[in-house]
């Protein structure tokens, strides 16, 4: 009886420490600053993109919010993917150069502060909240939304700041 | 302390307009099978072999879709502060040029000097051929765009930067919107790799074609030995040599040589170079002019020609100033 129980014991503990340990993965995930989740939905309309984009929330106000600044910070450090049937074609990140968040962590930490200059750069194309929404788990909802990203004018403001380097840079 | 810092304003103002590159100019065409394919063409018998060239100004003056996809272009690059020449302005251009060269006359009745060669180069060119392509296909009721977008080096002919793909097929949408769909959406994509290849030029310096020939009058080839500090060095060398020691990091490559000619490419020379201590713009012209003067010096006292093909190919043609 006394083998039994302590098996039990066992196996809880270990499924314990199982998701204990998947809660940390998805937390370090959450945090990472190479996480998006993004999906290029059709051309926009001249100088914006019009994207998906899934942000992670307590509220699924939250999560749109997460997921607006996800969009533009998408649209900086990495750049859209091509749409999935091939109509839209990949779009490039504004800040190449890796080194340059770094450099100038001051400006973006202001920027993509709460109500930050980001969110001149970004609008939900939709009325009220999405209805794409799945609560991971307990305390967190993921919302995807759909944003119409200003790409060329979050790029001039960029280039502006000597962010990124303009076409014509050099020349 | 005003015209202190007036004087200071206006330095730095002519060390950042000496400071600048020499840009290159970038021109939309309509590529081959775009122009045959609309009937826009010249077919002509080239020694027996029926040849075919694209007609451009009756690819201009006929068809508006593709005048719709260079606009659209056009107004992303002008965005971009790269505006692009306009092919059809550049066409005008040159007929217009040639008639007014021929109309000129001085008070003693003089024309304009004008070599066959000047004649030949009256044509609409640029440094950056942007081959375009675009075809308006059907499946069914339903009609998509196909855009083939390739940015080509006049002078060396690599392509440089691409962008291409099929877009999404509608039965409702016209023709025009789905033509302005596809560049808007490729251009980013392209432009990302034209600023790729820019940013490559500044790191490692501009590829461009250098040609070496010899006039029928020079009384030497490249296998001629001149005395030099290290022995009797054959001309050859002698002009790879001073490549190693002048291109940026030593890069270019002999792909073709004879005992009447050598053809440089790949070479990459410096975007700037000092003059007067200011940095000035280096194009190919000046960087051969530097070698025509280090032949002209001695122990080699040899006589050459430069010839310029554009700002990113030129001739030095040895025997004759």
């Amino acid at each position: 009886m006394k083998k039994i129980l302590s098996l039990i014991m066992l196996a809880v503990i270990a499924v314990c420490v199982n998701a204990q340990s998947k809660n940390k993965v998805r937390k370090i995930e959450y945090n990472s600053a190479y996480n998006y989740e993004v999906v290029s939905l059709s051309v926009g309309v001249d100088g914006t993109k019009l994207v998906k984009v899934y942000g992670y929330g307590r509220k699924p106000e939250d999560a749109v919010r997460n997921a607006k600044e996800l969009g533009v910070a998408c649209a900086l450090f990495r750049g859209f993917p091509a749409g999935a049937d091939g109509s839209v074609a990949t779009t490039p990140a504004i800040v190449k150069d890796p080194s340059e968040p770094a450099k100038h962590q001051d400006y973006f930490n202001k920027f993509f502060a709460t109500g930050g200059q980001y969110l001149q750069y970004v609008n939900a194309s939709s009325d009220g909240m999405p209805t794409d929404r799945v609560k991971v788990n307990k305390k967190t909802y993921k919302v995807g939304v759909t944003l119409s990203i200003a790409y060329d004018e979050l790029r001039k403001e960029m280039e502006r700041q000597g962010i990124a380097r303009a076409l014509n840079s050099g020349f | 302390m005003k015209k202190i810092i007036l004087l200071t304003m206006s330095a730095l103002m002519c060390a950042s307009t000496f400071g600048q590159a020499k840009k290159p100019t970038i021109m939309v065409v309509p590529s081959d099978r775009y122009c045959v394919e609309r009937g826009c063409s010249i077919t002509y018998n080239d020694n027996g072999t029926e040849t075919t060239l694209p007609d451009y100004k009756k690819t201009m003056q006929n068809d508006s879709d593709i005048r719709l996809v260079i606009s659209k272009m056009s107004g992303i690059m002008s965005d971009r502060n790269f505006p692009l020449k306009d092919l059809e302005q550049e066409l005008r251009n040159a007929s217009q040029e040639s008639a007014e060269t021929k109309l000129i006359s001085g008070a003693d009745g003089g024309s304009i000097a004008e070599s066959p060669i000047d004649v030949l180069k009256r044509t609409a060119k640029a440094d950056i051929i942007l081959d375009l392509d675009v075809t308006v296909n059907k499946r069914g009721p339903k009609k998509y765009v196909t855009f083939i977008l390739n940015a080509i080096d006049a002078y060396t002919g690599k392509n440089i930067a691409s962008s291409s793909g099929a877009g999404r097929p509608s039965s409702s949408a016209a023709p025009d919107l789905l033509l302005e769909e596809a560049v808007l959406s490729h251009m980013d994509e392209f432009i990302g790799r034209l600023q790729n290849h820019f940013d490559d030029m500044f790191a490692n310096g501009r590829e461009v074609k250098v040609m070496i020939k010899m006039f029928n009058s020079a009384d030497m080839t490249f296998s001629e030995t001149f005395p030099t500090e290290d022995g009797d060095i054959e001309l050859g060398d002698i002009i790879e040599d001073w490549m190693a020691d002048n291109c940026v990091s030593g890069r270019f490559s002999l792909s073709d040589a004879s005992d009447n000619f050598q053809k440089y490419e790949q070479v990459r020379i410096p975007m700037m170079y000092k003059r007067n201590g200011r940095d000035r713009a280096m194009d190919t012209k000046t960087f051969v002019t530097n070698l025509k003067k280090h032949l002209a010096e001695a122990p080699y006292l040899i006589d050459s020609k430069v010839y310029v093909r554009g700002l990113g190919e030129a001739w030095l043609i040895i025997g004759e100033n």
